[in-house]
């Protein structure tokens, strides 16, 4: 079986991302949500001196610079909204799995924005994932 | 979910948490194009520090001292900057992006099945659903 070029990253991503759902639970069964984020950025920063490319930085195309930082923008206010979603009375059993559609938004903007396609093949694989994103969230 | 649902603030609090993640990744893709992974994931960090900063005054700059709590929090933030990494470095394959977000956003599946075995927790009817159609969209893109 051939797999992607992809295929070992995504695998990375799948479990220490799973596995943060798991500790996500656990925290928020000991502290607030407000501050099990905030520990979770502590967290990146304990990480982060291992990803320093050095003076090299400052030499790549600003506007990469200014994506990278607007995504990070947007996952942390993505993470806000969900909190305060739940705060405002939204059950988590309908909050999660509705939140957890956010791949739809690439998937409309990807033939505009990315200039991607799919295939036939590749898009039942997406609905199929879709599918089960939402039922592994509830 | 019924109309009414509509006037509710937590549905648009929802749906700005759709579009902000929906953002997040096409920003990320466009970011992994010029950059290496690694450096990115360096300046994901920083970018995620001012948000922390304004949770961390809207509770007048006082936090929980749960032990617990904070370790499970900070080993959190620990694998989730990996998983960061990891995916940056997955954008940069050239893969499909489409492809790409929908099997990453399945980390639910590891979360489920770790649940089970450390918490104890019994899978519900949906979940192994769920795990049925995951299982299908890894045949399918590994084809």
């Amino acid at each position: 079986m051939h797999l992607a070029p992809w295929f070992w990253s995504s695998f990375v991503v799948l479990t220490t991302w799973g596995v943060v759902g798991l500790l996500q639970k656990l925290s928020t069964n000991e502290i607030s949500a407000e501050s099990a984020l905030i520990w979770l950025v502590v967290g990146f920063f304990l990480v982060t001196p291992v990803f320093y490319p050095g003076k090299v930085l400052f030499s790549y195309d600003w506007r990469s610079l200014v994506y990278v930082l607007g995504s990070a923008v947007l996952n942390a206010v993505g993470a806000w909204a969900l909190l305060a979603a739940m705060k405002n009375g939204g059950k988590a059993s309908i909050v999660v799995p509705l939140t957890a559609l956010y791949p739809l938004v690439l998937l409309l903007a990807a033939p505009i924005i990315l200039r991607e396609s799919i295939s036939l093949l590749q898009a039942a694989g997406v609905v199929s994932a879709l599918i089960a994103i939402v039922l592994l969230s509830t | 979910m019924a109309l009414g649902a509509l006037t509710l603030k937590w549905f648009w609090y929802s749906i700005l948490c759709i579009l902000c993640w929906g953002g997040w990744t096409i920003l990320a893709k466009l970011g992994s194009e010029r950059i290496p992974a690694e450096a990115a994931q360096f300046l994901f960090a920083w970018g995620m520090l001012p948000v922390a900063v304004v949770l961390l005054a809207s509770r007048r700059f006082r936090l929980e001292k749960n032990a617990k709590g904070i370790f499970y929090s900070v080993a959190g933030g620990v694998l989730a900057a990996i998983g960061g990494w990891a995916l940056f470095a997955a954008y940069r394959t050239g893969g499909s992006t489409s492809v790409i977000t929908v099997v990453t956003a399945m980390y639910p599946l590891f979360s489920v099945l770790l649940a089970m075995l450390v918490l104890r927790e019994r899978l519900t009817r949906l979940h192994v659903v769920g795990l049925a159609f995951a299982a299908g969209a890894f045949v399918i893109f590994a084809l």
